[in-house]
């Protein structure tokens, strides 16, 4: 719309026809930054940070690794964004290159230790509890990020993207750049393994067996 | 009652199946105990997996990354400046104008040897004297014409020494007209700094 038509039908008492939605909502911000509004990465990270970040974590198992790995992957994005084809959906995008960097990472990191509880990671919890609840909370949550842990990369990066990023196995499998059947068989390993290292460790509870 | 489902359980539960698959493991659940608590192990485990694996992360690390990688990407976005020796235009510029003169120079007329003149000899120029000499022909189409005979150098500034030059081209001749000044008589010893 040229600058002035707005003002010119508010005069005349018409508003003027909604623009069709973008196909993604993240490409203006792609479109601005492309322009050199350097600014409007700064809008694009607000509304994509936490995602990556989780992603990372989910991925790496390690806050600061995690932390490294979202502030390369954004840096990764800003220089190549010229790459980036408009019309296909910004978010998959950036996740794709978050993925490739968490693997970079966890290559050099060599196997992920052990999760270690922290006080620190106890912070988050805002559910008021019980004592004894807190306390089978802690063991569960433990446990099953050991269990993640103990999963073999390819596993652990399919479970994180289809049940935890709840993309679709097609959606993961050109993230990971494998077929679709591989991902659906490495997640469903991934699912039998984790509910068999809880079911092993846990002391049986009133509501659930594992 | 069929076999047992367990092995397609873990698909199951990430809706991994095809349709047909689905309704038979559903189907087979309806009339098996086992199967049924082993899928509801296995959805009881993926809802601790999504509790357990919950970000971590809060408003003040979000507004930490961001602004570490605002500093970086405005510090990046800058134009960087170019260091004056390196600028590949005034590189470009430089090797253009040499090219050029050195062209120029390959396709002008070679310089002639100085064809000895057969007149008298023509008094070398005062060493003071700016004027550049003129650019001299091929010898092979120089000639030289005669100059005035003198019995015995004048003691007086003379006319100018005429010397004709006839170039490649015979519609172009060169006159080149020589007037030698007299040297100033000096008397260092008597000239003051």
């Amino acid at each position: 719309m040229f600058p002035g038509t707005q003002a010119v039908l508010m005069e005349e008492g018409l508003s003027p026809l909604p623009e069709a939605p973008a196909a993604d909502p993240l490409e203006h911000l792609v479109r601005r930054i492309r322009s050199g509004e350097v600014e409007a990465f700064e809008d694009l990270m607000a509304r994509t940070e936490g995602r990556i970040l989780a992603l990372a974590w989910r991925m790496l198992g390690d806050r600061h690794l995690a932390e490294d790995a979202a502030q390369e992957t954004y840096l990764r994005v800003f220089r190549s964004l010229n790459s980036f084809r408009l019309g296909e959906r910004f978010e998959a995008w950036l996740i794709r290159i978050a993925v490739n960097v968490c693997c970079d990472l966890a290559r050099k990191r060599g196997p992920a230790p052990a999760p270690v509880e922290s006080l620190e990671t106890l912070e988050g919890d805002a559910v008021p509890m019980g004592a004894e609840e807190a306390v089978l909370f802690h063991q569960r949550r433990t446990l099953v990020r050991q269990a993640v842990a103990a999963l073999p990369p390819a596993e652990r990066a399919a479970l994180v993207l289809r049940d935890l990023e709840g993309l679709s196995t097609e959606e993961a499998a050109r993230i990971l750049g494998v077929r679709p059947v591989t991902v659906r068989s490495q997640a469903a390993s991934a699912r039998a393994k984790v509910q068999a290292f809880c079911a092993r460790r846990m002391k049986p509870t009133p509501g659930g067996r594992p | 009652m069929t076999t047992h489902v367990l092995d397609q359980l873990p698909l199951w539960v990430g809706g991994d199946l095809e349709a047909a698959e689905m309704a038979a493991v559903d189907r087979h659940m309806e009339g098996c105990p086992t199967c049924r608590a082993a899928s509801e192990d296995l959805r009881a485990s993926q809802a601790w997996t999504q509790e357990a694996m919950a970000s971590p992360f809060g408003a003040a690390d979000h507004a930490r990354l961001r602004r570490a990688v605002m500093d970086r990407v405005v510090v990046e976005s800058r134009p960087r400046p170019r260091s004056p020796r390196m600028r590949p235009s005034l590189l470009a510029a430089a090797a253009a104008l040499l090219l050029a003169s050195l062209t120029w120079a390959l396709h002008q007329p070679r310089p002639a040897t100085p064809v000895p003149v057969t007149g008298p000899a023509v008094p070398a120029p005062a060493p003071q004297d700016p004027k550049p000499a003129p650019p001299l022909p091929h010898p092979a189409f120089a000639r030289v014409a005669p100059a005035p005979a003198r019995a015995e150098p004048p003691t007086t500034p003379t006319g100018p020494t005429r010397i004709e030059f006839q170039t490649a081209d015979p519609t172009i001749r060169i006159i080149w007209l020589a007037q030698a000044k007299p040297l100033p008589e000096t008397e260092s010893s008597t000239e003051k700094p």
